[in-house]
């Protein structure tokens, strides 16, 4: 299969995307029927040979505990119950973790994650236009149908790019009159291209022009955002947005920002696919006047020529050599935690992928299967390379050739859910600040480099916080109270502890140690509470591994 | 200019969301990238070399734009001059505002560069480029002078933190170099932030955090990653920090102070960052409410130069006293200057064309008077100095390469901006 | 600024600006009348003028300057100015209140630190040159592409006099104010020094401390009780760290500490009636200018003025027929109000344009209560007649 350098295809080939024609003897990507070597197998086949290649030795397959918390966080954004833990680790079927997986990828709360997952990606934890965007609730739950439905990822993107179906506004509301920074936004994430270089001057790295930027932007310098009005207030403040269209408006470029002076009149710049050609549009009469746009207008009427719509076709096509390439690139990180171009969303001259061949076959695939999401991951979470161990020398969190599990910091929102299910009360009820506080302090874990760092601020919210303490302290019902109760010998409470807050089994060092430290006292409580709080601690468990 | 859908009236809400800014977390926004790649690295030799120096950073931060014309750049007889008058300096031929007299005492010690020449003219992109020398449009996580300081000047396994704040200041945070230099804001008076104070009885913590000590050798000893290493050394920082708390607490020995640095909140602040300093904390930062006199403007700086004077000047002197004083840079800011003219509000508002900042103590040249403003103080009249320059100086004077480069992404970037040169006059 | 003699029945509904005399070298800040012959102004240089009004107003003119044309021809003053006749040298900085004893005694308090007496019978010793319209000719001339012709420049020669006393403070002397029977002057400055002088003699009487800057300051006029408020401005608008408390004059002690009642307002101005059963207080500073009319023998609320004025008031006087109340602010508008029901009974002067107005100062009624001067920031006086 040719190696697909997208920024190299010609000229030509572009055009021929433009006016919406594809011949198949020029367009690289075939589209094919899905292939019969299931994609788990070509995964682990493409990564295992890259191993050889380097000369690395890699770890063994995961154990069952392992395996178990892994996928839960990753398909849920939660961990098992303690009984859910003693079944699946008693349970001697074979095909345990197929079963497993099975029935992660239909339970409910899987959409909710993948939901969770493509919010924080489309908005940030700081999203612009704060009054907005703070309470997303329309906007998750339009995104949240479409996961349940598992529509294909082509579809829903087009949908979020016609903003035509309620709740989807939201997107484009953010960057209500600031085209540009859509412009970077819908780059980055669905194209895999950084171009917010490119916005100032050309891009050092990239052939990207300033003149691409701008081209791009020339797609969403008509949309003109409507408020809808608002309902509630406070935190529960709701806006409701409708997306319009002009029929007309340019993008002005005025060159280099260090060489801008005053009084430097930008010349208008034609829509275009990144390096593409321009696209090919009616004229608008010589002496149109654009209808004033009054705010407070709630509605207008479609343009007689959609620059949106042909966004939304050209996009989310297959034929678009960005767009379901980043996609898979994506989704591989969300599970393999470093994507096979990594960063994400910079593919680029001087970023390749470290697995080329694979990733055009991730690609392929993925529009062979009508660009269905979970059946991408049911293949990724199955294969051997997604549940390789996550011990072993290499100090890397993500390790360049996926020779070991990947290492990530959970989220504010799965460190909530997971201290509750932990603490046997997953549906606790948490003061109204809570999540507020969890999203502070564990929202922003890493540095410019995207490496983790743990915080001071995060331990001091661990250590004394009463909202983290809630979670731990005896109520009727939850560990701490089933296991001052519980009349088993301690070697089998602490077993129910360790498989309740780590999803493992003690090691026999621990096991003694947690039995001589409960019994140090007649009455165990405070010493029950403790070791549960020591275990929520963990650097075990503040990371996926 | 007097712009008042922006700021001419510094409405409460405005304050509530800076300060919600200061709390919270880093800004990365929809459109930043989000970088991950082992980029080069300049800073082992620099953070070693720096160390060694044990060179200190306090920032009085004058919150609001202090007026220039008011204190250092006075500009007597004039139309814009206003109803404060000069006094003497030890500076032959110097005068300052008569409403800063300890402080005309203590002129030896100040490096003044009265032509400043800045771009950002509001507040929350003057307090972000005045902290971070970049401009808040580029979007680049750029952390504030306190983090860099911090990382380059602060020991990996101290107790304290390594940039502790008061008051209210920056906006930038750590950016770039992570939550590890992130600033530690604490109250005036020392009092911490939430969360400072432990649930359990001491024995109680003391055993806990043994059991997860144990714990953590178990885990460790098959699973070294870096990640997990950094959550536990974290861990252990916040353990000293708790540990250390009492340093914060000024209550005894404040009433002793009182008289040198003066009977108010900032007083007391800087009393607090020479003992945080003198503790090996190197980048304190404390700010001062409120200089943005866009009406009332003679009043309001004369009250708060009533409190700024015996603050600024018992600080120098303390830090003089304990010895600190060499190695101890006492940067005083704001975001802005004020204009010349006088409005119908009796006010100054924001003025970037030409105003002053004052360096003092390590590394410094005392008794400067750097770059002069016109015969009325509307613009630079000799040695503009830029955001740049002025990091650029700051830096230098402490043993950090100005030029030190960091990556986000695939993208360098330099802790001053290209073409920044430090201030050779001001320098020791 | 208040006078025993009883005054003529004025008509407030009919208001005449008669003049509005230019001194535009810097804001107006202060002005007095001087007997119903002279008035007095201060500004911002620490320059006092004095005027002298003419019998018989002289024809109408054109207005003199050019600097601000009110929208409203009625506004326009009907009459040629005088020019000044005096001028009292000695303040070297602004001058925040003028106050006038036994028509003819001229007492001045300043920013540089000192009260000052001025006998306007005293013989003058010097001469002086001013131009009226100084500023107004340079701002035009700088702005050359503005079009406009620069006016004529309004010469006015003055006779000069020195202080007949000076009395040295420590600070800043913002607040000052006479009894009703002028015998006692009391002024209050930013080291937080009250201090209560026989007037006359200008022998200080007593002197005590509050614990701020003190602002507004009255004595009531049994002579028993003064009225202080306090500030100490971090905040230029929100008014922090302020204090209003009437004092017992004779032991130096608090009476009634209003501070929780005026939270967070910085108090301006302060006037007893002539039978001293209400307190005025005016409240300053950028905020909403609210006017109260309080009891002092309990400190309680009569009532609160309506419409309160844009932007804090600036001062506040009674009329000599001791039922009526002027007040003004930071919006160019003087009001009279009837203390006794408390409605407005007349509005002088129009807010400018722009989103933060002009201020008038400071104002003075004649002592026969027939007339009114205001000092104009923008540099003018101007003197409106009830008839």
């Amino acid at each position: 299969m040719p190696n697909l350098n997208f920024l190299r295809i010609k000229l030509s080939c572009l055009l021929v995307l433009a006016c919406g024609t594809l011949s198949l003897a020029q367009v690289a990507i075939k589209q094919n029927k899905p292939e019969s070597t299931p994609l788990r197998q070509t995964i682990d086949k493409a990564v295992q040979e890259s191993w050889k290649k380097e000369k690395i030795k890699a770890e063994g397959k995961c154990d069952d505990s392992t395996f178990l918390r892994r996928v839960y966080l990753d398909l849920l954004g939660t961990i098992p119950s303690y009984d859910v833990a003693k079944k699946f680790l008693a349970d001697q079927d074979e095909k345990k973790r197929d079963k497993l997986i099975e029935r992660l990828l239909n339970d409910g709360q899987f959409s909710t994650h993948q939901t969770t997952l493509w919010d924080l990606t489309l908005f940030g934890r700081n999203p612009p236009n704060q009054d907005a965007t703070r309470n997303r609730t329309l906007f998750k739950q339009w995104l949240g149908e479409k996961f349940t439905k598992n529509e294909p990822f082509d579809l829903w993107v087009r949908d979020l790019i016609l903003a035509e179906q309620e709740g989807s506004e939201l997107y484009y509301a953010q960057f209500t009159n600031k085209p540009e920074d859509l412009t970077e936004s819908f780059s980055r994430i669905f194209l895999g291209t950084q171009i917010q270089c490119a916005r100032c001057h050309d891009h050092p790295f990239t052939e990207l022009l300033q003149k691409d930027f701008y081209g791009m932007t020339g797609f969403f310098v008509r949309l003109v955002v409507m408020d809808q009005g608002t309902s509630g207030s406070g935190e529960k403040q709701l806006k409701k947005f409708k997306i319009g269209e002009k029929n007309s408006g340019e993008v002005l470029f005025s060159g280099n920002q260090k060489e801008l002076k005053p009084g430097k009149k930008g010349e208008p710049i034609k829509p275009k696919f990144l390096s593409g050609a321009p696209l090919e549009e009616p004229t608008l009469p010589a002496n149109y006047k654009e209808p004033e746009f009054k705010s407070g207008t709630k509605s207008m009427p479609k343009p007689q020529f959609s620059r949106k719509e042909k966004l939304a076709q050209w996009a989310t096509a297959p034929s678009n050599p960005f767009f379901a390439k980043a996609a898979v690139n994506r989704i591989w990180s969300q599970f393999m935690g470093r994507g096979i171009v990594h960063p994400i969303d910079n593919f680029g001259t001087d970023n390749k992928p470290t697995l080329p061949d694979l990733l055009d076959n991730l690609t392929e695939q993925f529009i062979a299967h009508q660009f269905d999401t979970k059946w991408l991951i049911r293949e990724i979470v199955s294969s051997e390379t997604y549940q390789l161990g996550s011990k072993g020398e290499n100090k890397e969190s993500l390790p360049k050739h996926f020779e070991r599990a990947r290492i990530r910091p959970l989220s504010a929102e799965e460190i909530l859910t997971v201290m509750k299910v932990a603490g046997g009360d997953p549906e606790q009820k948490s003061e109204g600040s809570t999540g507020e506080y969890f999203r502070r302090y564990f929202g922003e874990p890493t540095n410019g480099l995207g490496d983790f760092q743990g915080s001071l601020s995060e331990h001091l919210f661990l250590n004394n916080s009463s909202n983290v303490r809630a979670f731990i302290s005896r109520k009727k019902g939850n560990l701490a109270d089933t296991i001052n109760l519980s009349k088993e010998p301690w070697e089998q409470r602490i077993d129910q502890m360790f498989l309740s807050v780590l999803t493992r089994l003690p090691k026999d060092s621990e096991r003694a140690k947690f039995a001589s430290y409960l019994q140090s006292e007649p009455k165990s409580e405070n010493l029950v509470e403790e070791a549960i709080w020591v275990l929520m601690n963990m650097s075990e468990f503040r990371f996926n591994h | 200019m007097n712009n008042p859908s922006i700021s001419g009236v510094c409405k409460k809400s405005e304050h509530f969301s800076r300060r919600a800014l200061l709390k919270g977390s880093l800004a990365t926004g929809a459109g930043t990238a989000i970088p991950n790649w082992g980029g080069l690295f300049h800073s082992q030799s620099i953070a070693s070399m720096a160390q060694k120096l044990g060179k200190r950073c306090i920032l009085l931060w004058m919150n609001g734009g202090a007026s220039q014309i008011d204190t250092f750049d006075m500009k007597p007889g004039k139309a814009t001059a206003g109803p404060f008058r000069e006094i003497q300096t030890k500076l032959p031929g110097y005068k300052v505002c008569e409403y800063l007299p300890k402080i005309a005492q203590q002129v030896e010690k100040l490096g003044i560069i009265r032509s400043m020449r800045t771009t950002s003219p509001d507040h929350p992109d003057g307090i972000y480029h005045m902290h971070t020398c970049y401009k808040q449009s580029e979007r680049m996580p750029h952390p504030e002078l306190g983090a860099m300081i911090a990382k380059y000047l602060g020991q990996t396994d101290a107790d304290l933190p390594s940039f502790v704040r008061m008051g209210p200041t920056g906006n930038a945070g750590s950016g770039y170099l992570g939550p590890r230099y992130e600033p530690f804001g604490i109250e005036r008076n020392g009092n911490m932030p939430y969360f400072t104070s432990p649930y359990l009885p001491a024995a109680n913590e003391s055993r806990r955090n043994d059991l997860l000590r144990f714990m953590e050798a178990e885990h460790k000893k098959e699973n070294p990653a870096d990640a997990y290493e950094s959550h536990r050394v974290a861990k252990e920082r916040a353990w000293r920090l708790l540990k250390a708390k009492s340093l914060f607490d000024t209550t005894k020995e404040w009433p002793k102070h009182q008289e040198l640095y003066g009977a108010s909140d900032f007083g007391r602040g800087c009393f607090l960052a020479r003992k945080l300093t003198e503790a090996g904390v190197p980048f304190v930062e404390i700010g001062q409410e409120n200089y943005d006199s866009h009406a009332d403007n003679f009043v309001c700086h004369k009250a708060n130069m009533q409190i700024l004077d015996p603050a600024w000047s018992g600080l120098l002197i303390d830090l003089e006293r304990t010895g600190q004083l060499q190695n101890t840079l006492v940067v005083w800011m704001g975001e802005v200057g004020r204009t010349p003219q006088i409005n119908n509000r009796a006010g100054r508002d924001h003025f970037i064309r030409g105003w002053t900042i004052v360096l003092a103590g390590g590394g410094i040249k005392g008794g400067v008077v750097y770059g002069s403003t016109d015969a009325d103080g509307r613009d630079v009249a000799t040695n503009p100095v830029s955001e740049g320059d002025l990091f650029a100086t700051i830096y230098t004077a402490l043993g950090v390469n100005p030029r030190t480069k960091h990556f986000v992404g695939t993208r360098p970037i330099w802790a001053t901006p290209e073409g920044s040169k430090p201030i050779k006059d001001l320098l020791l | 600024m208040k006078n025993t003699a009883a005054s003529k029945s004025v008509n407030f509904e009919k208001a005449t600006l008669l003049w509005s005399f230019t001194w535009d070298a810097d804001w107006v800040s202060a002005v007095s009348f001087i007997g119903d012959k002279h008035f007095a102004a201060g500004n911002n240089l620490g320059e006092i003028l004095v005027w002298e009004l003419p019998e018989k107003p002289e024809t109408i003119g054109e207005p003199l300057s050019e600097k601000s044309k009110p929208a409203d021809k009625s506004e326009r003053p009907l009459y040629l100015s005088p020019k000044p006749v005096r001028q009292m040298i000695g303040h070297s900085n602004i001058i925040n209140r003028l106050l006038c004893a036994e028509n003819r005694w001229l007492i001045s308090a300043s920013n540089d630190h000192t009260v000052k007496y001025w006998d306007i019978e005293a013989k003058p010793s010097g001469m002086a040159k001013h131009v009226l319209n100084a500023r107004t000719i340079e701002d035009i001339n700088r702005n050359k592409n503005s079009g406009r012709k620069p006016p004529t420049p309004l010469e006015a020669e003055v006779q000069t006099q020195a202080a007949t006393k000076t009395i040295q403070g420590r600070e800043w002397i913002i607040g000052a104010s006479l009894s009703q029977d002028e015998t006692t002057l009391i002024t209050g400055d930013d080291a937080g020094q009250v201090v209560m002088y026989d007037r006359k003699t200008g022998a200080e009487k007593k002197r005590w401390q509050v614990k701020d800057w003190a602002f507004a300051v009255a004595i009531s006029p049994d002579l028993k009780q003064s009225l202080v408020s306090e500030r100490y401005p971090l905040v230029f608008d929100s008014g922090r760290h302020t204090a209003v408390k009437l004092w017992d004059v004779a032991t130096s002690t608090v009476q009634h500490d209003l501070s929780k009642e005026f939270k967070d307002m910085q108090i301006a101005s302060a006037a007893y009636s002539r039978d001293g059963k209400i307190l005025a207080l005016g409240r300053g500073g950028e905020g909403e200018g609210k006017i109260f009319l309080i009891d002092p023998s309990t400190g309680k609320k009569i009532r609160e003025l309506s419409p309160i004025h844009q932007y804090g008031v600036t001062d506040l006087c009674f009329h000599p027929d001791g039922k009526h109340l002027a007040s003004t602010g930071r919006d160019t508008v003087v009001r009279i109000w009837n203390i006794e029901d408390g409605k407005m009974v007349k509005e002088l002067g129009k807010p400018r344009g722009g989103q933060f107005k002009d201020w008038f100062h400071a104002l003075s009624f004649s002592p026969d209560g027939t007339r009114i001067a205001v000092a104009d920031m923008a540099g003018y006086i101007h003197l409106w007649e009830f008839r």
